[in-house]
């Protein structure tokens, strides 16, 4: 197998992308074979690769010195590459159905493609600079898929979220710099690169490090820097199932990873103040999080306030700076990933049938659509930690590496993550049971329109149910693959 | 091999979710005609041919699965791994005494309970939905008394808060909703606190399987002594909850009077005694009773069920509406069990599982009343209660067998595990706790006869018909209400059908009967408690 794949995965979707709104398709129908039949094509090369796992580098571009822009495939690049080659064809189908009824239809396709492209680029760069590059151009890509509606409210969430992104990736920018500076070598290496003779006292690096992951984690939501996310739920549901619960947010915990397990490494931060405020800010987003979540009314909004909690909890899993943490962390991105699209797909499909936005809205309505909401209530136990579920699993591994780090601040974390817990059974049950149970004087009359969509919104959710179901009874050989990933740093 | 031993937990969990899911494809084709069962707030009325049938399969499964349940308890001890959730977590089946013990009672009552349903449920509607999810948790307990190991245990825990929880919110009043929300939120919290516990545990037993005497490893745990005893505090309380251990009881008065009346007696009776059988594997057989014998914890949790125990039975004198005195009398008597279980000797031990056996029977018939009473002529409060034993003398002299052996009159089956519980406490060696428990057990006992027996006294010897002028005016209100209602509460007022008749009567004649010849069963506990301490 050729390295040259890993380049021609990152173009394609970008060329298909650009292409289609130039191509002149006959009709609609035309136009989503050809997405699909692309983004089906990318998904199955990258599997082949995965599955070949070449080892060599491949360098696209030199720019100056040390500085180049080249892709390798580790086993870290490997878990994101294939969570997001999964869920984006999926993804697609569904935004087929979904995207109907919001118009612009080329333009949101062109840039949605050309996303897939960027986040396989952030998986697949071999040094801090390429993914530095990718993480940059994810934010600009993903800005038009935000405002698409172009309604003041769609207009005001990009800006914030440009703002915030742009913001974090200069914060980050520092870390680059600093590793360019003190590391043997920019490339991700495990274990961390820093070059101990150079760095003399740690003080000013670890703030560095500390600007550093905070700047990435701007895009996995870490409070303060958390309310671009829900904000961002204007844009149409595929946006924000697949962008602002997979892939963007999953790009920002990534890059953490990335720098904490691969360029400054663990060992230089463990133990240290920063590794406290790092702790302290994640159990706390945590619960910040589902609290918040637990206030809103509105769906997706409050799908969008758990993202924010789960995605801590990946991060507090960075943060434990131990391979057992980093086993919980990719744990947790890959169920999350699926929990959480699934039940952003069920709140689409909610919208796309019966364009009710608030949760006050959808008394009885798990009569009129008793698939989707199926499909939700298990994604709601699985995101509760109902043993034999997917979420479980990585809960348990996360508290497992927080007992075994012997870290006062990680035994919070335990308490925190249960806490946590309770509040999703809140926020996700209250939703099911209103769906499943209406009250008394509840008059079916008013629930008009609304039942099951067709197969290419139904598809995505059964095969995301079967995939909890699945890895919550047997997750061994998942979890000793993402061992094996952990296991090198 | 004895992979048999799953059929009574699959057959049950199959059929119920057949009937869940056969309901909404019917909703799904009527939908044109907007006649949705379940659709409307009132209750949709089934055909009645549809519900012979509905009844036979219902009865049927129950039947069967109860059969085979009470077969794999006592054919000798079993295991069955599942599958494994990860690497050292096995989904994990095996049969012991106390699995054995508790899936005996658990399938008679709800075998007893399902058939006094069929009567009971006409009027509530949505039997369909009922039944299903009547099915679902049956499974779901037999699975969580046999869970060989801690996870599994845990796992079937949580299965069995969200499936219990349609049973409370059966009649979609907001009321119902909300108390149904409330449960599930206190289980929830419950169950997280125990799952603390457990990933605490895990770190520091040897395994999760349960192992009489525990399997604690001391050198693991080091000098975390401290930690683990708060992790295990933690559990006794979130376990608790379902026993409606104070702080944690405020769900069980509020979902007990929505509930239908068959949901209250399986609720009270049998799973309130899955948070029983929770703290009881948790503490004797993976924690191990010695870590925790003379410490805070062990203080904490006595005094907590005796707070308990006396505080149940003061809220439940209080309480003039039926069904919530009920239920705080079994906020009351599952701190019995849990304060013999917290004493950590062999005849507290003893006392605890016999009184979760009696209390189970007992609980269940005086709810069985409750619904006779709420089906026959709509009376909820207590004080509508006066003179009730002239139209149904049958059924309240039920309720009164049932009655005295919840106060723990001899020879009624209360007295027996009350004794074990006393002596247990004296035997103890636990301070003040040696004499505090008795005393407020006889407290509670004198405070149980007081808020149950006036239903009797009153119920049989109504007294002259002047009593306060509020009745006087009721009475005469229900006199110029006419001839034709008067003579329709008549009607209505007598005894109720023999399926419900029958059930109640042998809840209350085992709960008499028990005590009348307890000693294969006190033989059984005692063997128990002396494996287990």
């Amino acid at each position: 197998m050729n390295a040259i794949v890993m380049v021609f995965v990152v173009l394609f979707p970008m060329a298909a992308g650009v292409l289609v709104p130039v191509l002149p398709f006959k009709n609609r129908t035309r136009m989503m074979i050809y997405i699909e039949g692309a983004v089906l094509f990318n998904s199955v090369l990258v599997f082949a690769m995965l599955l070949h796992q070449p080892r060599e580098a491949f360098v696209l571009l030199k720019f100056t010195g040390n500085l180049s822009m080249s892709f390798r495939l580790d086993g870290l690049g490997t878990v994101f590459a294939a969570i997001v080659s999964v869920l984006w064809p999926l993804a697609t189908l569904y935004a087929f159905e979904y995207m109907k009824q919001e118009g612009h239809e080329k333009i949101f396709f062109m840039f949605y493609t050309i996303t897939y492209g960027v986040t396989l680029g952030i998986a697949l760069a071999e040094d801090l600079v390429t993914m530095y590059c990718f993480y940059e151009m994810l934010s600009l890509v993903t800005l038009p898929l935000i405002m698409h509606t172009l309604s003041r409210e769609a207009i005001l969430a990009s800006r914030t979220y440009l703002y915030y992104s742009m913001g974090g990736a200069a914060f980050a920018f520092i870390g680059v710099i600093f590793i360019l500076i003190y590391g043997t070598t920019a490339d991700f290496v495990p274990g961390g690169v820093l070059d101990t003779a150079r760095v003399g006292s740690p003080g000013l690096l670890l703030l560095v490090y500390l600007l550093c992951f905070l700047g990435f984690s701007v895009k996995a939501a870490l409070w303060p820097f958390s309310s671009w996310l829900p904000k961002a739920g204007v844009a149409p549901t595929p946006v924000t199932a697949l962008l602002h619960a997979v892939a963007v947010v999953k790009a920002g915990a990534f890059t953490t990873m990335r720098v904490t397990y691969y360029s400054f490494g663990a060992d230089f931060v463990r133990g240290t103040w920063v590794q406290s405020v790092l702790l302290c800010l994640t159990v706390f987003t945590i619960v910040y999080g589902c609290s918040r979540a637990l206030k809103e009314t509105h769906l997706k909004r409050r799908l969008a306030w758990s993202t924010v909690s789960n995605l801590s909890y990946i991060l507090f899993g960075v943060a434990l700076m131990t391979p057992l943490g980093l086993l919980g962390a990719l744990c947790h991105m890959v169920f999350h990933a699926v929990m959480k699209i699934c039940a952003f797909f069920c709140a689409g499909a909610v919208i796309h049938q019966t364009g009710k936005n608030y949760i006050y809205e959808l008394d009885g309505i798990g009569y009129r659509m008793p698939k989707v909401f199926a499909a939700f209530t298990v994604s709601a136990m699985a995101l509760m930690g109902v043993p034999g579920l997917c979420g479980f699993i990585s809960k348990w591994k996360l508290v497992q590496a927080a007992l075994e780090s012997e870290n006062s601040l990680a035994c919070v974390g335990v308490a925190a993550l249960l806490i946590s817990a309770l509040l999703t059974a809140i926020y996700m049950l209250s939703v099911s049971v209103r769906a499943f149970f209406p009250g008394g004087n509840f008059d079916p009359a008013g629930l008009e329109g609304g039942k099951d969509p067709n197969w290419m919104m139904l598809l995505p959710l059964a095969v995301f149910v079967a995939v909890m179901i699945g890895f919550g009874l047997h997750a061994q050989p998942l979890v000793r693959a993402l061992e094996s990933v952990a296991a090198g740093v | 091999m004895d992979g048999w031993i799953l059929i009574p937990i699959f057959l049950p969990v199959i059929a119920g979710a057949a009937l869940l899911a056969f309901r909404r494809g019917t909703a799904g084709k009527n939908s044109d005609t907007g006649m949705e069962d379940g659709m409307s707030g009132k209750a949709q009325p089934e055909s009645a041919g549809e519900l012979k049938r509905l009844h036979l399969l219902v009865g049927a499964v129950l039947f069967v699965s109860a059969l085979f349940a009470l077969a794999a308890a006592w054919s000798g001890e079993r295991q069955v791994t599942l599958f494994y959730l990860m690497a050292d977590i096995p989904i994990y089946f095996r049969i012991d005494q106390v699995g054995a013990l508790f899936v005996t009672f658990t399938s008679i009552v709800w075998v007893a309970v399902g058939v006094y349903s069929f009567v009971y449920m006409k009027h509530e509607g949505r039997e369909r939905q009922f039944f299903g999810f009547y099915l679902l948790v049956y499974g779901v307990l037999v699975a969580l008394d046999f869970s060989g190991n801690l996870v599994t245990l845990y796992m079937f825990y949580e299965l069995m808060s969200l499936t219990s929880m349609p049973l409370v919110l059966h009649n979609r009043s907001r009321e119902a909703v909300m108390a149904a929300l409330k449960y599930l939120f206190y289980s929830m919290c419950g169950a997280y606190c125990g799952l603390f516990g457990i990933f605490f545990l895990y770190k520091y037993c040897d395994t999760l399987t349960f192992t009489a005497g525990g399997t604690l490893n001391l050198l693991l745990l080091g000098e975390n002594g401290g930690l683990l005893l708060v992790a295990v505090f933690m559990m006794i309380l979130g376990f608790g909850v379902k026993a409606g251990m104070l702080p944690m009881h405020a769900w069980l008065p509020t979902a007990h009077p929505v509930a239908p009346s068959p949901a209250s007696a399986v609720l009270s009776g049998i799973i309130v005694k899955a948070g029983v059988l929770a703290v009881f594997r948790v503490i004797y057989y993976v924690v191990g009773p010695e870590f925790i014998r003379g410490t805070w914890v062990q203080t904490a949790w006595m005094s907590l069920a005796l707070l308990t125990v006396f505080m149940g039975s003061l809220l439940a004198y209080r309480e003039k509406v039926f069904k919530k005195r009920l239920a705080y009398s079994t906020v009351s008597q599952a701190s019995y069990i849990l304060f013999g279980l917290s004493l950590l000797s062999e005849a507290g031990v003893t006392g605890a599982l016999l009184h979760s056996v009696f209390h189970a029977f007992i609980k269940s018939a005086l709810f069985l009343t409750a619904g006779i009473f709420i089906f026959q002529c709509g009376k909820t409060r207590v004080e509508e209660l006066r003179g009730i034993g002239k139209r149904m003398p049958k059924t309240l002299w039920c309720f009164t067998f049932a009655a005295l052996a919840l106060i723990g009159i001899p020879p009624a089956s209360g007295f027996i595990s009350k004794w074990y519980l006393a002596q247990g406490a004296l035997e103890a060696n636990v301070g003040v706790f040696g004499w505090l428990g008795p005393v407020v057990l006889l407290i509670s006992a004198l405070l149980t006869a007081g808020y149950l027996l006036p239903v009797t006294v009153r119920g049989f010897f109504p007294g002259s018909r002047a009593e306060t002028s509020k009745e006087k005016a009721e009475n005469e209100l229900g006199a110029q209400a006419g001839q034709e209602d008067a003579e329709a509460v008549r009607e209505h007022g007598g005894e109720p059908a023999l399926g419900m008749l029958v059930p109640l009567a042998v809840m209350a004649a085992l709960a008499v009967l028990l005590g009348l010849f307890p000693g294969a069963l006190i033989e059984y506990a005692a063997r128990i408690a002396a494996a287990v301490l």
